[in-house]
């Protein structure tokens, strides 16, 4: 048996004789600052067990005019996931979105949706796919009903009108929807666009920062909206916020992204396990250490290692161990930073 | 001696005064049948042959009033006739009133043996400065005049005669004229260029002016009936 | 396909601004019609001076089939605006106003999607040339009568008898459709370089002024490139008026105007297939 260790986030073991391939759920971290480094760990979605991801990102890098918004990110959503994109405003979760729908096309690296490559299919693969990206635009001149009829016609699929008034029901429109959208609050565009993404069915929805502009009531009703989506409807999500909390309430598997890169990305109770810490070891800069600590027990708790800078996470009590554990291998520690929580390092890199 | 010097130079100068008084003779009495010719009406069919223009054989009523007016007219449609000046009818190329006239000789056209007149006006107040006329003086119809007006350079008529000849009435008028240039700015036409059916302008040489010409075809008469002055009067000016 | 015409048309037509074109075709030709009624004998007498020195003419000339051609000969200047309006919105004002990026999240191709547009603003423009028809010949025919047409070209003098006439503004309205679908699908090239409509509609406007004036200069570098401009070939209806109708001449321009249209409809088609949708 042989494990092949992606950044992607993902191993795939593969059963001599069996010919059966294995995805096991992992909680990766790294590529962002040092190189990446896998840990395995084991993944409670049963479901995600030999059928392919909903959505697989491979080593996707997409510059605009030589600036680069993406770079090599790889990352996997398996049905039934909540996934929550987190990153400051350019870090390059709209982008990201966009590749996976084919409005933008990525410089290199591919992106699979259900196992077939978009730029395939892309038509066959959107029927499952709906979306509201950044702000939820519509035809202002145009009442609610006719731009729901409008974008429910754009799929190939002949969709009832009961359907129509079904899914106003579902995002609570029903009643306004003979009003021109130029009448509507931000809130109820917000909840129209996801009408319209909801209309055909969509096995996945990609939502983007949904709650911006809504005012708190809106912001929790959409909160529901997600969880209600996914619990009761079966939807993969697929929501970016640049507000961590927004991402904890909703989202099972998250992804961190910073100036394009992937910082962290697993299991979201993982990643904001309050019994864990987030600790900055500074070294004097060693191949060897570094080396060394990829083939040790502590390599599932390395979040980057690079350039005499060592992240990990884990418990406060641990903290010693690994000090002693480096002094002992010969490092020169130079300081340690321990910070409380994931969140206090998503503020910290938002400092930056 | 003188006598007989006399009688010298009248004898010779006698056959030019009694052609001079034949050609005159001639020439009145052509015009006074014309003149008979008070008023008609005419079916008329006008094509005109000027190299810059297009235009369809147009069918017509014409109407003239002795002794200057002239008027066609098309149902619903636009009729176009030659000014007045350079008219098309005999009675307003035929001087009137006091002229010169000459024997210019004779001539052939058409196996017609005709006489040519020189005619010249002794005032210009019609602004013609000579007319030529051949005439058959067995018949007494002119059948082809030269007019040479002031201001309008040449005109030619060439009549052709059938069932109306006892009013000195042509069947068919030709008539060949100086026509002016013609252009306007392409800017203001924006013209479509590509269209081959344009006739390219041959560049006369030296001259602004090129020949043109019109024919009228007459397909009936009625003669004398007494037409009003207001049949002339320009409605759409 | 026909129920994303259908959808595409029903965008275009519920949108006030679309209306704005016939509203100043309308206007336009009250105007001219006014203004032709008013002073219109003298206007028409002023180029026809040198003709109506030697020949008098007489008759209905200010008829409504020659108000009709110079309403047309004025106002196809200005279609190409009205059309850029709406082609020239098709896909940029659909970036400008966020939705393009909600289109092509649903299951539709791009390719598709550019035809359906340039289709739908065809339709548009075939409606605007209909419409110009209405306003510009019948109306005119109804306030000025009909009559023989004289068309005044810059070296030509014509005249058209009146039953020789409809059948010739039947072809011409073609003939204009077809050059103004060119115009339609120019400023969708033009759309969709662009995320916001007013570039698209006057960069249009002004390739057609630039490119007319230059079929218009007759100066020899100029005339050596005249036959490629598709604005040479725009005029092309006016070949219909003339007394023998150049078909071959006009057979010419109408596929010059079919290539340059498929021309500028492929480049679309290539580039919006592989344009990053970043609005």
């Amino acid at each position: 048996m042989q494990i092949n260790n992606q950044c992607a986030g993902e191993a795939v073991m593969n059963v001599h004789g069996s010919g059966v391939n294995i995805l096991l759920k992992t909680a990766s971290v790294g590529g962002g600052i040092g190189y990446p480094l896998t840990f395995v760990t084991p993944y409670s979605y049963s479901n995600s067990l030999l059928l392919p991801p909903i959505v697989e990102i491979q080593n996707v890098t997409k510059s605009f005019k030589k600036v680069p918004r993406v770079s090599d990110l790889s990352f996997t959503i398996d049905k039934g996931d909540v996934y929550g994109f987190l990153g400051q405003n350019g870090a390059g979760k709209s982008t990201t979105m966009r590749m996976i729908l084919g409005l933008i096309f990525p410089d290199a690296g591919k992106v699979l949706i259900n196992g077939t490559e978009l730029t395939n299919s892309r038509r066959h693969l959107l029927r499952h796919i709906g979306a509201v990206i950044e702000r939820p635009d519509m035809y202002g001149y145009l009442s609610g009903w006719d731009n729901l009829k409008i974008f429910a016609a754009l799929t190939d699929a002949t969709i009832k009108e009961k359907r129509l008034y079904d899914v106003l029901e579902q995002v609570g429109l029903r009643g306004r929807e003979r009003d021109k959208v130029k009448t509507y609050s931000q809130g109820m565009k917000q909840r129209l666009g996801i009408a319209i993404a909801l209309v055909h069915e969509p096995d996945l929805l990609i939502l983007d920062e949904p709650t911006n502009g809504l005012d708190p009531q809106g912001i929790a009703g959409m909160r529901q909206l997600i969880q209600s989506l996914s619990r009761d409807h079966g939807k993969t999500v697929l929501v970016s916020s640049h507000m961590l909390h927004e991402i904890e309430q909703v989202a099972t598997r998250m992804l961190i992204l910073h100036r394009g890169k992937k910082i962290a990305e697993g299991p979201v109770q993982e990643l904001l396990n309050p019994e864990e810490m987030m600790v900055r070891i500074g070294i004097v800069p060693d191949d060897v250490i570094t080396r060394k600590l990829t083939e040790s027990q502590w390599q599932k708790h390395v979040v980057t290692a690079a350039d005499g800078q060592l992240t990990f996470r884990l418990n406060r009590e641990m903290i010693p161990e690994l000090n002693r554990w480096l002094v002992n291998n010969g490092a020169g520690v130079t300081d340690i930073d321990s910070r409380h929580s994931l969140e206090d390092y998503f503020i910290s890199l938002t400092n930056d | 001696m003188i006598r007989v010097l006399a009688f010298v130079f009248t004898l010779f100068l006698l056959p030019f005064t009694t052609m001079a008084s034949d050609a005159q003779g001639l020439y009145l009495t052509l015009r006074s049948k014309v003149l008979t010719v008070k008023d008609y009406t005419a079916d008329v069919r006008v094509l005109i042959d000027v190299s810059y223009m297009q235009i369809p054989t147009l069918e017509g009523m014409l109407y003239y009033k002795a002794p200057d007016k002239v008027k066609m007219v098309r149902k619903d449609g636009i009729s176009m006739l030659p000014r007045k000046n350079i008219s098309l009818t005999l009675g307003s190329l035929i001087p009137s009133g006091g002229v010169t006239v000459l024997d210019a000789g004779t001539a052939t056209i058409k196996g017609h043996n005709l006489r040519i007149l020189k005619v010249i006006p002794d005032d210009d107040k019609t602004g013609i400065v000579l007319t030529r006329i051949w005439v058959d003086e067995g018949e007494l119809l002119a059948y082809r005049t030269e007019t040479t007006t002031r201001d309008e350079g040449t005109v030619v008529l060439d009549l052709e005669y059938g069932s109306y000849a006892r009013y000195a009435l042509p069947d068919k008028v030709s008539i060949t004229m100086d026509v002016k240039e013609y252009k306007l700015p392409k800017g203001a036409t924006m013209d479509y260029s590509e269209a081959p059916g344009t006739p390219k302008k041959p560049v006369a040489a030296g001259g602004k002016n090129e020949k043109g010409r019109i024919d009228i075809t007459y397909l009936s008469y009625k003669v004398n009936k007494g037409l009003s002055d207001s049949i002339f009067a320009d409605k759409d000016k | 396909m026909i129920r994303l015409l259908l959808i595409e048309l029903y965008k275009i037509f519920r949108r006030p601004r679309t209306y704005i074109s016939f509203g100043v075709v309308t206007a336009t030709s009250l105007i001219f019609q006014l203004a032709m009624k008013a002073g219109g004998r003298e206007f028409f007498e002023f180029g026809m001076q040198d003709i109506s020195e030697q020949f008098n003419i007489q008759g209905n000339i200010i008829n409504g089939y020659l108000v009709a051609y110079l309403i047309l000969q004025s106002l196809l200047i200005q279609i190409p605006l009205l059309v850029a309006l709406v082609a020239g919105d098709a896909l940029a004002g659909e970036a400008n106003g966020g939705t393009l990026r909600l289109i092509l999240t649903r299951p539709v191709s791009r390719t598709r999607l550019v035809m359906i547009k340039f289709m739908a603003s065809s339709i548009y423009t075939i409606m605007l040339i209909v419409w110009l028809a209405v306003m510009a010949l019948f109306l005119s025919l109804l306030v000025f009568g009909d009559g023989d047409m004289i068309n005044l070209k810059s070296e030509t003098f014509i005249l058209l008898l009146k039953h020789d006439v409809m059948w010739r503004y039947a072809c011409a309205f073609g003939f204009a459709c077809l050059a103004m679908t060119t115009i339609a699908s120019l400023s969708m090239l033009l759309s969709a370089f662009a995320d916001n409509s007013i570039g698209p509609i006057i960069a249009t406007m002004g390739i057609v002024v630039v490119f007319t004036i230059l079929s218009n200069l007759e100066l020899p570098l100029f005339t050596a490139i005249n036959p490629y401009l598709f604005t040479s070939h725009m005029v092309g209806w006016k070949g219909f008026f003339d007394a023998d109708v150049p078909y071959r001449a006009i057979g010419k321009s109408a596929m010059v105007l079919f290539l340059y249209t498929s021309g500028f409809l492929a480049a679309t088609i290539l580039y919006f297939n592989k344009k990053d949708i970043t609005s």
